[in-house]
């Protein structure tokens, strides 16, 4: 008889022979449910934030802020410098000749949520003559875009439905008086959560006198290298030069491995006891069959045969948890809007994910399921038959 | 019977070692888990007892102003004049900080550049006044926490230089050098330690155009049942100012529900611990039930000598018991050890409060190894209440 064969017989015979464990074999499945609903609820929300940083802006954007600022609000570029640095060959060029560049204002405003009150802060970002093409994502779904020279402000959908006061109609309370929501709009990245507003006529409102960055798109791809040397060897020039993503996975950077040894640190040690549940379900499920299985033996079928039909009955029962796990925490997150601070983005719960957790739920049922299984395999034939 | 619960449970202790190592395997893997779960409990719950605590430790008399349009542009420091003179403000204090970094720009590090009263204001900080006087009479001199100075490699006499682009001297340099004059206690409301020099030394090293402005005014008001109405007069005097303010109380900024940008720690971590629990519980039941099954008719032959239901009872919890409560103590005791050593893997400088294992996280993992226990025995003991002894007797296990 076939290897193939004898495996597939075993297995279907443990199978069938299930429903008399019933109760036993919960307990892998709910541990793993449990395990994986953890994981992925909690990865949800961490991926969510991590990919709506990743995937802010196109690939030709390169942001330029004032050396070793951690944060946009930390940057300071004089105007001089910021036309120096508009001015710089290497940057795309719109259809009348200007090039494609926008001096970046960012101000913080405290807000609240609209949730539970919570203390928060918004981002207003100023918006120059170039910002919309600077983002072609960038669309209008409510109201009408602000008019340059004027105090009004637009407001990002997620930030609209986030935050206390920040509906069209509102009005935002800024150093020179109250500024009027105009419109919303939608870009489907971070800045979804925040606001725009003319650049000119905030800093005046804020009273700053420099920018803090410049955003701006480069001719091609492969123009960065001499465009952050045509900056960097500058005398009049102190920036950091790097494309738009690397900046955002720069702000997150710290906090996404921070939450990273949290989430896997809190699957792994779950996924410890689990595995522990799943050796203590198939040793007993191996003893409970032991005559059984002597009697497979006596009948010609390999200890192999034997041993991976305890491995596979664990795996499925395995993966059954994961799936239990993974349907809870994909209803229950994927796609919710949540907020973490003035970051408004998108759970996820991707089949990536889903599958990552299936792997998991794999790698714990091999782990606990050898020893058992091996178990199985080597006891000898006349104890088993014996032990009746 | 006179005897206490805990007298008897002693002498059905014999018995019940007698049953758990029928199966040492099986006993050894039960602890095992339950030990994993009550770490995830021990790590989640202490977690919420650490924001708690810090709420609880955050003072209702204390508030801190901030620019309200731009943290990093500050205030002119002529606003904490007009703040000090206010009424029921007891004592002001001014600070800015310098952030940069050590030798690698990922390697972040945030120094408070603080006036002679920050003591004064906080007396909490574990600074004391000896130290921070030399402080301010050593304009490049620090004080450094001990988890600050760990990360550092530091200790009272080392320099330390930070490369700080965002503070660029009057003379164009970027780099700081501090001496480091004292180590200071941690304490809870900066999970990540602190370094405190000299604001002095900040403002006359900047540029002229660049002195005179301060990023936090914090202060302390003579009774805390003033702090709000003065939290908005502060607000109101300078709100049509050329530097509108912000200021909060420190007892509302660290409150749970503020401290996490809007999320609610205490419900995430709750639930974590419970899903751990009931991962376990189900493996628990499931031990105890089929211990008892194997055992049948011993329970019956002890029921045949006369053990009364309570007795019998008494033996399934205290069976099911034994592994929930060591593996809970142990579980407990295994967080503890980690999250001392939590702050070590993390970003460096990076504010994560530790999980405490205060008293009331031992009482819950108690609690909750009792409840699991009394779960877990619940089925196989109503099963042999139940049982017919002549029946369970002649069906020879």
């Amino acid at each position: 008889m076939s290897m193939l064969r004898q495996i597939v017989i075993v297995s279907a015979l443990n199978f069938r022979s299930l429903r008399a464990r019933l109760w036993q074999s919960l307990v892998i499945v709910v541990g793993m449910a449990c395990v994986i609903g953890v994981l992925l609820s909690m990865l949800s929300m961490t991926e969510g934030l991590h990919s709506a940083y990743r995937n802010t802006g196109d690939p030709r954007d390169v942001f330029v802020i004032s050396a070793g600022a951690l944060w946009d609000g930390a940057g300071s570029i004089p105007r001089d410098q910021a036309r120096i640095i508009m001015d710089t060959p290497g940057i795309a060029r719109a259809p009348d000749g200007s090039a494609i560049a926008d001096p970046g204002l960012y101000v913080n405003v405290p807000v609240r949520l609209r949730k539970n009150g919570a203390r928060s802060w918004i981002n207003i970002r100023g918006m120059g003559p170039k910002g919309e093409l600077l983002r072609p994502e960038f669309h209008l779904v409510a109201g009408r875009m602000f008019h340059p020279g004027s105090h009004e402000l637009i407001v990002g959908i997620h930030a609209r439905d986030q935050f206390q006061g920040a509906s069209l109609g509102d009005k935002m309370i800024l150093p020179d008086g109250a500024w009027p929501i105009v419109g919303v709009y939608a870009t489907g990245d971070l800045r979804d959560g925040e606001l725009f507003g003319d650049t000119a006529t905030l800093m005046l409102s804020v009273r700053h006198k420099v920018y803090n960055s410049v955003l701006l798109r480069l001719a091609s791809p492969d123009g960065l290298s001499a465009f952050r040397k045509a900056l960097k060897t500058n005398p009049a020039l102190n920036v950091d030069v790097m494309p738009l993503h690397e900046w955002n996975e720069k702000l997150i950077a710290d906090f996404a491995q921070f939450m990273r040894i949290i989430v896997y640190g809190v699957g792994i040690l779950l996924a410890i006891g689990a595995l522990f549940g799943c050796f203590n379900t198939m040793y007993s499920a191996v003893s409970a069959r032991k005559s059984e299985i002597a009697t497979l033996r006596a009948l010609g079928y390999g200890g192999f045969a034997v041993a991976v039909s305890v491995m596979l009955e664990a795996a499925m029962l395995s993966v059954a948890g994961a799936m239990i796990g993974a349907a809870f925490a994909w209803s229950r997150y994927d796609g919710v809007i949540d907020g973490f601070g003035s970051d408004i983005f998108r759970m996820i719960v991707s089949p990536a994910m889903i599958g990552i957790g299936l792997l998991w739920a794999v790698a714990v049922a091999l782990l606990g399921g050898i020893l058992p299984s091996v178990q199985a395999a080597r006891r000898p034939v006349s104890d088993a038959l014996r032990a009746t | 019977m006179g005897e206490t619960l805990l007298l008897r449970s002693l002498r059905y202790l014999p018995l019940v070692w007698a049953a758990i190592r029928r199966k040492p395997m099986r006993a050894v893997m039960t602890l095992l888990a339950v030990t994993v779960a009550f770490t995830v409990f021990g790590l989640m719950i202490g977690f919420s007892a650490t924001i708690d605590g810090v709420e609880q430790r955050a003072r209702a008399d204390r508030m801190f102003s901030s620019a309200r349009f731009g943290y990093d542009d500050g205030l002119p420091v002529a606003v904490a004049h007009r703040i000090a003179g206010l009424s029921g403000v007891r004592q002001t204090t001014v600070s800015s900080y310098i952030p940069g970094y050590v030798r690698d720009q990922k390697n972040h590090v945030f120094i408070g550049m603080a006036d002679a009263s920050y003591v004064k204001v906080f007396p909490d900080w574990n600074v004391s006044q000896a130290v921070w006087d030399m402080v301010q009479h050593d304009r490049t001199g620090i004080v450094m926490s001990r988890l600050q100075a760990e990360l550092w490699h530091k200790k009272a006499g080392d320099s330390f230089t930070v490369i700080a682009p965002a503070r660029t001297k009057a003379d164009g340099t970027t780099s700081w050098t501090f001496k480091v004059l004292a180590i200071s206690e941690d304490f809870p409301l900066a999970p990540a330690g602190i370094i405190l020099g000299n604001y002095d030394y900040l403002d006359k090293s900047l540029p002229p155009d660049k002195q005179g402005r301060v990023n936090e005014v914090d202060l302390v008001t003579s009774d805390p049942a003033l702090s709000p109405r003065i939290a908005q007069e502060i607000d109101r005097m300078f709100a049509n100012s050329s530097s509108p303010t912000q200021t909060e109380i420190e007892k509302m900024a660290l409150a749970v529900s503020n401290n996490f940008g809007g999320m609610d720690v205490n419900l995430l971590t709750h639930e974590i611990a419970l899903a751990g629990l009931s991962m376990i519980l189900f493996l628990t039941a499931n031990v105890i039930a089929q211990s008892v099954r194997e055992r049948f008719a011993e329970f019956a032959t002890l029921r045949a000598l006369g053990y009364g239901d309570g007795a019998v009872i008494g033996l399934v919890v205290l069976e099911a018991a034994v592994p929930c409560l060591a593996g809970a103590g142990l579980g407990v005791a295994l967080a503890a050890f980690l999250a001392h050593h939590i702050q070590s893997i993390m970003p460096p400088s990076f504010g994560v409060p530790m999980p405490t294992m205060s008293a009331a996280v031992y009482a819950g993992a108690v609690a909750s190894a009792f409840v699991l226990a009394f779960a877990s025995a619940a089925l196989p003991a109503i099963r042999l209440m139940r049982m017919n002894i002549a029946t369970a007797l002649s069906r020879r296990a």
